[in-house]
């Protein structure tokens, strides 16, 4: 059994035994999505960027304000140009340069299995859906699914007029469904892949081998968003100079956000040796957890995580070598150790601190598993020469302070819009190697 | 006042021999926090605790409520030798089950603790048993509690429980690929001798549930004594993952042992705090003995809660001297029902426990692990 809570655009709660009805729906009306320009499609995201910070309920969602500043018109034609080349070819048959003509077709029905673990997910990963003009079914936990629906409710209610003609959310959510069901209903899981054109899958590894492994199409494409990890380094000039508390305040947020469990979310702090001692360092962090917002403070943790929180305090305590700097809640934790490399994420607020002598020194911690390093330097080159070595090992995103979890293309290293479409060809009679559009 | 001197001039060993569950809440808490107080400056000759204490800035001497004395999180016995003894006054080691980790607690045990212990569940039993000793029904095999082998927290329980014990008769055997099952001959040998007689059994809950009851009731036997008090601890967890609420676990255990439900008593306990046990009256609430203080946690803030608010369970106790076991944060939660006021007349504090921690995690992009 399955929950359906949004089918043809209505938003009401239908139990379902399969997929057929919602794949044959979502068929049916991509016809007008597909044909809709990609500047109709970005203009009505952005209008609905607009209304989120004027409508009430939109304006209090987690990261509503982050999702208008992401969803304005010249951020999602960066993105799309980004992946597309030339935007042209999101809607008709563009000059590919090299004697065709190339097309951007939406691959069909996507379907994005969503982890809970961050609220807003299963939105970027729609729009990046809606962009492609591809169908959209996504599976999301109940906890999560009202955050999706609201912003859906709001496109539905979004027009724009292009030209002479007027162009209507409510089309674009036709083509959209949003289902839960339990993973562990395996003939469901099954139905939902046999349905995709395209699988979306964003979770820990156990959910992204099982997705991968369920029976679909021969033609399906899988984009797996896998388990990542993310750490933070300083080198000495920057733990120095007169930014540092600003910086640390900024990392200090992404290591609140989400209640540190994205895969962007960092868990270890380097500092290059300096004039800071770690003790120095923990008591500025501190005064700057306790400057933040309450409500990044007082956000609720789930009981394994407070659990874990304990015990590592515990840990922390009662060993020699450690020191722990923590309020008498669980608000956020300070660890600091002596150990080197990466520590497993306690989550929940708790942030491991390390010195190194070298920022290089961290560079063989990087793995394929590193998504995010939030970098601070004091010189471009020294920022330049490490991000060369620590991508290369496999770090997918070497970002500045604050903006940890700040969602750009490429995402753990994939160019997700780009795989979301078929790059097709058209050879002209006209032209046998010449330049010119045949769309 | 219960006793004709004032409270603050009681000893643990006074705390030990007056009846159980006779204290108010305010009178134990004046109590336990003099005699724990007493013990922690002992306490930092364990370089651990030391730490602990040196780390989060405590002074003993400033300690003013019983709220204020560290608490170690129940793990820590997982990681570290918390003895606060030397070696050679260690007169033995009790090792938890480790059932969720696989890793098993440690707790080293002095003759003193050993005794103090032992003193400790003999009066929390004879609150519910009376003084007389009855045939114990352990409903578990032999080798639990085998001398020669180490000793387990299902071995140190059948251990303890048998203070009031005439004569231990075990109920199940272990065939060599650890299975337990009835022993049969056992079973019958009760049958026939044994109906005329005062028995109280003991158990693990899931043992009960899973091994004894099952078999007895696929079997349609049942066993009669004169009267039959029940206690059980341990496992919930189990269960509760098969739906068996504790209302229909004492209606099964009473009808296969011909008692009532009522006679059918949950216990809350750990091996980390051996001798100290809280187990429900008759109108389910978990009871906290003269020598033990509970103090419900909240999650989030770590502070006291009030009545009826669920939070983390810490269990104080002034029965060792020969490891830390004055505070220690469990992982499982529940909540105060009062203080002083149970209807079933015991006084201090009662509570109900509810849950263990959850362990189900979000399997989410940032669920791994560092390589």
């Amino acid at each position: 059994m399955l929950k359906c809570y949004l089918l043809n655009g209505e938003f009401k709660e239908i139990e379902m035994e399969g997929f057929d009805r919602i794949a044959e729906s979502i068929a049916e009306n991509r016809a007008i999505l597909e044909n809709m320009p990609l500047t109709a499609i970005v203009e009505l995201l952005h209008q609905l960027g607009k209304s989120i910070i004027r409508d009430k309920e939109l304006a209090g969602l987690d990261g509503a304000s982050y999702i208008s500043i992401w969803l304005r018109r010249d951020n999602l034609e960066r993105i799309c140009r980004l992946n597309f080349g030339d935007n042209t070819f999101a809607d008709q048959f563009a000059d590919g340069g090299i004697g065709f003509s190339m097309m951007a077709q939406p691959r069909g029905i996507v379907c994005h299995w969503v982890a809970s673990n961050v609220p807003t997910l299963s939105f970027f990963s729609l729009v990046m859906g809606i962009l492609t003009k591809n169908g959209n079914i996504l599976k999301v936990s109940e906890e999560n699914r009202n955050t999706l629906t609201a912003l859906l409710r709001g496109l539905s209610n979004v027009k724009v007029e292009i030209g002479s003609k007027e162009y209507l959310g409510r089309d674009i959510v036709r083509a959209i469904s949003v289902v839960s069901f339990d993973s562990r209903e395996s003939a469901i899981g099954e139905a939902f892949s046999m349905v995709a054109d395209c699988k979306v899958i964003w979770g820990g590894a156990d959910s992204v081998k099982a997705i991968t492994a369920l029976p679909q199409k021969e033609t399906c494409e899988i984009i797996p968003f896998g388990p990542k990890y993310s750490f933070g380094v300083f080198d000495r000039g920057s733990v120095e100079n007169n930014e540092f508390r600003s910086n640390l305040r900024k990392v200090l947020r992404d290591v609140l956000l989400f209640n540190q469990m994205a895969c962007s979310s960092p868990q270890v702090l380097f500092f290059e040796k300096s004039s800071k001692s770690l003790k120095d360092i923990a008591q500025i962090m501190k005064e700057e957890f306790e400057a933040l917002p309450s409500k990044l403070l007082e956000r609720p943790i789930p009981q394994h995580v407070a659990s874990r929180i304990i015990t590592t305090r515990g840990m922390y305590l009662l060993s020699d070598n450690k020191e722990v700097v923590q309020p008498q809640g669980l608000d956020w934790t300070i660890l600091i150790s002596r150990d080197p490399g990466l520590e497993d994420p306690v989550h929940g607020g708790c942030i491991f601190v390390k010195e190194v002598d070298s920022i290089n020194d961290v560079v063989p911690f990087v793995t394929r598993k590193i998504q995010a390093i939030v970098l601070c330097t004091t010189t471009e080159q020294s920022r330049i020469e490490f991000a060369r070595l620590a991508t290369r090992r496999g770090a997918d995103r070497i970002v500045l302070p604050g903006t940890a979890h700040d969602f750009t293309l490429p995402w753990d290293g994939i160019m997700a819009i780009n795989r979301l479409v078929r790059w097709v060809i058209l050879y002209s009679e006209k032209n046998d190697g010449g330049s010119n559009a045949a769309g | 006042m219960i006793t004709n001197r004032p409270i603050s001039d009681l000893k643990l060993e006074d705390l030990l021999q007056l009846p159980q569950y006779s204290l108010d809440d305010d009178e134990k808490n004046e109590v336990l926090l003099k005699l724990i107080m007493e013990q922690l400056p002992k306490a930092m000759a364990n370089p651990h605790i030391k730490n602990l204490f040196v780390k989060q800035g405590i002074d003993i001497e400033k300690i003013e409520r019983l709220e204020d004395v560290p608490f170690i999180p129940v793990q820590m016995f997982k990681h570290f030798d918390l003895s606060t003894n030397p070696d050679e006054k260690i007169a033995r080691v009790i090792k938890s089950s480790g059932t969720t980790s696989g890793t098993q607690s440690i707790i080293p045990i002095s003759k003193e603790t050993a005794a103090n212990q032992m003193k400790g569940l003999k009066s929390i039993l004879e609150n519910y048993l009376g003084q007389r000793r009855r045939v114990m029904i352990t409903i578990d095999h032999k080798g639990i509690n085998d001398p020669k082998k180490e000793i387990t927290a299902r071995g140190a329980g059948v251990r303890g429980f048998s203070i009031f014990a005439k004569e231990i008769i075990y109920v199940l055997k272990e065939y060599s690929n650890g299975e337990l099952v009835l022993d049969m001959p056992v079973i019958e040998r009760l049958q026939k001798e044994y109906s005329d007689k005062d028995a109280y059994a003991f158990g693990f809950t899931y043992i009960i549930w899973k091994t004894f009851c099952k078999q007895m009731h696929d079997r349609g036997l049942k066993l009669k004594f004169n009267d039959t008090i029940v206690f059980h601890g341990g496992g919930w967890k189990k269960l509760t993952a098969e739906k068996v609420s504790k209302e229909e676990f004492s209606r099964t255990v009473a009808e296969v042992l011909d008692t009532q439900p009522g006679k059918v008593h949950d216990f809350y306990g750990m091996a980390e705090q051996t001798g100290i046990i809280f187990v429900d009256c008759e109108r389910g609430n978990k009871h906290v003995p003269n020598f033990s203080q509970v103090i419900v946690r909240d999650m989030r803030t770590l502070e006291p809660c009030k009545v009826g608010e669920k939070g983390l369970i810490e269990v104080m106790g002034a029965l060792s001297n020969s490891y830390y076991s004055y505070a220690i944060l469990t992982e499982d939660i529940g909540h105060l029902e009062g203080m002083d006021g149970c209807p079933c007349g015991r006084r201090g504090r009662y509570f109900r426990f509810d849950s263990r921690v959850e362990r189900a995690e979000l399997r989410g992009c940032g669920d791994t692990f560092r390589e």
